[in-house]
């Protein structure tokens, strides 16, 4: 025990996180190897995500969102990615922060899916079609919630001898051929069966929590009997079963109807307030970040452009990105034919060229965006902006964004 | 047969092309011998009329029919039942020399520019494919009609020969719009040509098409899914559900004040358009099945103000009670005399007197109890009765807006209330 506070302690000052921080993403660094030279996927991300927020990662098509979220629980193919540079640390409710990235198998493994889980953007595909819907739920509880479930099953966990600890390998799905066999015979069957009652029990409740109608039902279905809202639910209720710290939503209601995403909203708002999870939802649509998060990172060309309350990013924006993608969402108000486009396209993440990387489709750019990377500036306070327009290099006043807006639009 | 279409209509009142109670249902094949066994009903009877120059914006949920119409409209497959027409002429009966007409004065872009854009083709025979097979064109001329219309869209000559995949999203889209320019049409479907895009990307094709619209005076069916696109793109809306228009009329008085519950659930769904669909919980249960449509108003299984009238029937009995467990689990068969009217054999009468208590529970809507008649229970079999209702036809409620709802004043604030609700005629 205090071996653990020593080593906690220590790992808190080296990474220097305030207790109300649950990960902190620094200098987050993911590049891939292409023909073409080295594609800068993610290049220099920094953000925190506090303890019970909802911090919504937002951007366009490649700029790298997907990859950050993936970095925490290491799960892009590497290679073609080379080993990511930087640091994701994560501070568990109880015990040592850990730094994701550089973690083995075996103790990533503890984490992943019970401590920091995930929800993939397209539920047909992330489902196994050959599991039924109860086979996929079981294998998180036995897996990570062994002492549970041989609880619940009434099977004693401080017996010691052979039999019973082939029951909790078996009970942890880690059971060897000769002891299925032997798990057969009767006076451990019963043991066994107990084992499987108490998980359906378990996955039944995992079911119910979801708001799926019937699960008794549900569970014996297979995915491709389900309609994609009731998929997302599954994953949804697979995600949240080992009460995750951090819940990483990937885009989770992009394949969905407007009119089913709302409930899927809904539910992870609802499920996550009582749970007291913490957060990371990417998707690249602004307004529907706005509805589930409390603070908002906006990603530009693997870079973060603007991080802050929601609130002001949506009234308030900063960073001309910001601006840009706001103006670009046709409102009751815009004109036909005028919408206010972010002119061009995304740079080439290739080897790219020093300076801001939105300096190519910035209507305010100056000599020093093309030459020199803005790093994020604390703003007011609360949010953080990367542009030169608030934090001038070395000039003494920089003017304000309206200032410089205005000056640069009627010039 | 008009050279290129060209029926001389100075009145602007005339439609450019007009859907009339057009219906396109798909065989259900089973068994060895690949029998039809059923009718998925993927488009059941919609009209509306195209004017021209004006954009029409085709509203709804995945499956509820709108790339099928869009494929009608486009020629692109016929209709089992009534008829599209296009300056007059009926577009499933038009042969040869009118048929190349209409194809050319009809084109298509589609949602997904990967797949409809071939990639083995350089960007110059893409475009300049239709002039090609229209003897448009050839040799020098064509590749400079293609350099035009590249150039129209926002592309160059340096893309000439290059590949698809040589291009992002957006740029995959100009080339797909290019392609359907090429003949000048009078008139373009688009079917959610914009969903695949991101928002920046998504407001410059935006703006795109309005401009080429100005210029050429181009007719749109603009298909998508998303209202935020829409309100910006139409003057027109027509709301499609299962298969059957739930509204329609002018964009800007559909989303002041939507008279169809299906219409405000999607637009308070939609939170880029209404405030910041702030306490919208999205709508109950999922798409009926269209193999199956529910009797009556389409949307009342799933309807937040449904009535006693809404058409509520046998069927809707297995929807509502198929997710309580054990109701249905001794069930043995099933006599119906009517979508209205049917007799449920059980294995004992314990079962049948399940079923009829749970009809009475709480998971039963109001409106269907009121719709119900009184459940009998003899021996092992129950009869379920409801109030037989025809189908909901589209009505008009002032200039412009039809919508096919039995609520005569529809009050989003108001939520359903059967016993408040207008009585049963």
């Amino acid at each position: 025990m205090t071996a653990t506070q020593n080593r906690g302690g220590q790992s808190d000052e080296q990474a220097g996180l305030p207790p109300s921080v649950i990960a902190s993403v620094k200098d987050l660094r993911v590049h891939f190897k292409s023909k073409a030279g080295t594609v800068h996927a993610v290049d220099g991300v920094d953000f925190d995500i506090h303890d019970g927020e909802t911090l919504g990662l937002v951007g366009e098509t490649g700029c790298g969102k997907s990859v950050t979220a993936r970095s925490f629980l290491q799960l892009v193919p590497s290679p073609p990615a080379l080993p990511t540079q930087g640091s994701i640390i994560y501070r568990p409710r109880d015990g040592a922060p850990i730094d994701l990235t550089s973690i083995d198998r075996e103790r990533l493994g503890e984490i992943r899916g019970n401590r920091i889980a995930m929800i993939f953007q397209d539920p047909g595909k992330a489902l196994n079609p050959a599991l039924s819907i109860r086979n996929q739920l079981v294998e998180v509880f036995l897996i990570h919630r062994t002492d549970e479930v041989l609880q619940r099953a009434g099977i004693s966990l401080d017996e010691s001898g052979a039999g019973s600890t082939m029951l909790r390998r078996a009970a942890g799905l880690r059971s060897r051929r000769i002891e299925k066999i032997a798990l057969g015979m009767p006076g451990l069957r019963e043991k066994r069966n107990a084992i499987i009652a108490a998980s359906n029990e378990l996955v039944e409740a995992a079911l119910f929590d979801t708001q799926i109608p019937n699960p008794a039902n549900v569970m014996d279905r297979y995915p491709h009997e389900l309609s994609g809202g009731m998929k997302q639910r599954v994953m949804i209720a697979q995600a949240l079963a080992c009460n995750p710290d951090l819940l990483i939503a990937d885009e989770p209601t992009t394949a969905l109807d407007v009119t089913v995403q709302a409930r899927i909203i809904e539910l992870i708002k609802e499920l996550q307030v009582r749970r007291k999870t913490s957060v990371l939802y990417i998707s690249h649509d602004l307004s529907l970040v706005r509805r589930v998060c409390d603070r908002i990172a906006v990603m530009y060309a693997g870079r973060i452009a603007e991080i802050g309350p929601a609130d002001q990013i949506f009234h308030d924006p900063q960073h001309p990105y910001t601006r840009g993608l706001l103006a670009a969402i046709p409102s009751s108000e815009s004109k036909r034919g005028q919408l206010d486009a972010i002119e061009g396209s995304v740079p080439e993440l290739i080897n790219p060229a020093p300076g801001c990387r939105f300096a190519s489709r910035c209507r305010h750019a100056t000599d020093i965006c093309r030459t020199q990377n803005p790093e994020l500036h604390v703003l007011d306070g609360t949010r953080e902006v990367a542009c030169f327009i608030h934090h001038n290099g070395d000039a003494p006043n920089p003017p304000s964004f309206a200032e410089a807006t205005d000056k640069r639009a009627a010039e | 047969m008009n050279q290129n279409g060209s029926t001389p209509s100075p009145s602007s009142e005339e439609p450019l092309l007009s859907v009339r109670d057009v219906k396109k249902h798909f065989p259900i094949r089973d068994g060895v011998m690949q029998r039809v066994t059923g009718q998925v009903r993927a488009v059941d009877g919609v009209s509306f009329d195209l004017m021209r120059g004006s954009t029409l914006g085709l509203v709804g949920e995945s499956g509820c029919g709108k790339t099928t119409l869009g494929r009608l409209v486009a020629g692109l497959t016929d209709p089992t039942e009534g008829g599209v027409y296009f300056d007059g002429g009926r577009v499933d009966e038009l042969q040869g020399d009118a048929r190349r007409t209409y194809r050319r004065n009809c084109q298509m872009v589609f949602q997904d520019s990967f797949s409809s854009l071939n990639p083995r083709h350089l960007v110059k025979d893409l475009v300049g494919r239709p002039l090609k097979v229209y003897k448009e064109a050839s040799g020098t001329e064509l590749t400079e009609r293609v350099v035009d219309l590249l150039e129209s869209v926002g592309l160059g000559r340096q893309h000439l020969y290059r590949y698809p995949h040589q291009f992002s999203g957006g740029q995959r889209q100009r080339i797909s719009i290019a392609r359907a320019l090429a003949l000048d049409p009078a008139m373009v479907v688009l079917d959610e040509p914009t969903s695949a895009l991101d928002v920046s990307v998504q407001a410059q094709i935006l703006n795109l098409l309005h401009d080429l619209q100005t210029d050429r005076g181009l007719t749109f069916l603009f298909i998508t899914h998303d209202l935020s696109v829409v309100r910006h793109m139409a003057e027109n809306i027509v709301v499609m559900y299962l298969g059957r228009v739930a509204e329609s009329g002018g964009a800007e008085s559909l989303f002041q004040q939507p008279l169809h519950p299906y219409s405000h659930a999607l637009l308070q769904a939609s939170p880029d358009v209404v405030g910041d669909g702030a306490g919208f919980k999205g709508l109950e249960g999922t798409v009926p099945d269209p193999a199956r449509p529910p009797s009556g108003c389409r949307f009342h299984t799933r309807c937040a103000h449904a009535t006693p009238n809404c058409g509520w029937e046998v069927d809707d009995v297995v929807r509502q009670l198929e997710d309580v467990p054990k109701v249905f689990d001794e069930l043995v068969g099933v006599e119906r005399s009517s979508a209205f009217d049917a007799e449920l054999r059980f294995d004992n009468p314990a079962a049948a007197q399940g079923l009829a208590t749970a009809l009475g529970g709480m998971t039963i809507p109001n409106a269907m109890s009121a719709a119900m008649e009184p459940v009998v229970v003899k021996d092992s079999s129950v009869r379920v009765r409801f109030h037989e209702v025809p189908d909901v036809e589209l009505t008009t409620r002032g200039p412009g807006r039809e919508v096919a709802c039995v609520l005569e004043n529809f009050d989003p604030e108001k939520n359903g209330n059967p016993s408040a609700s207008s009585a049963a005629p």
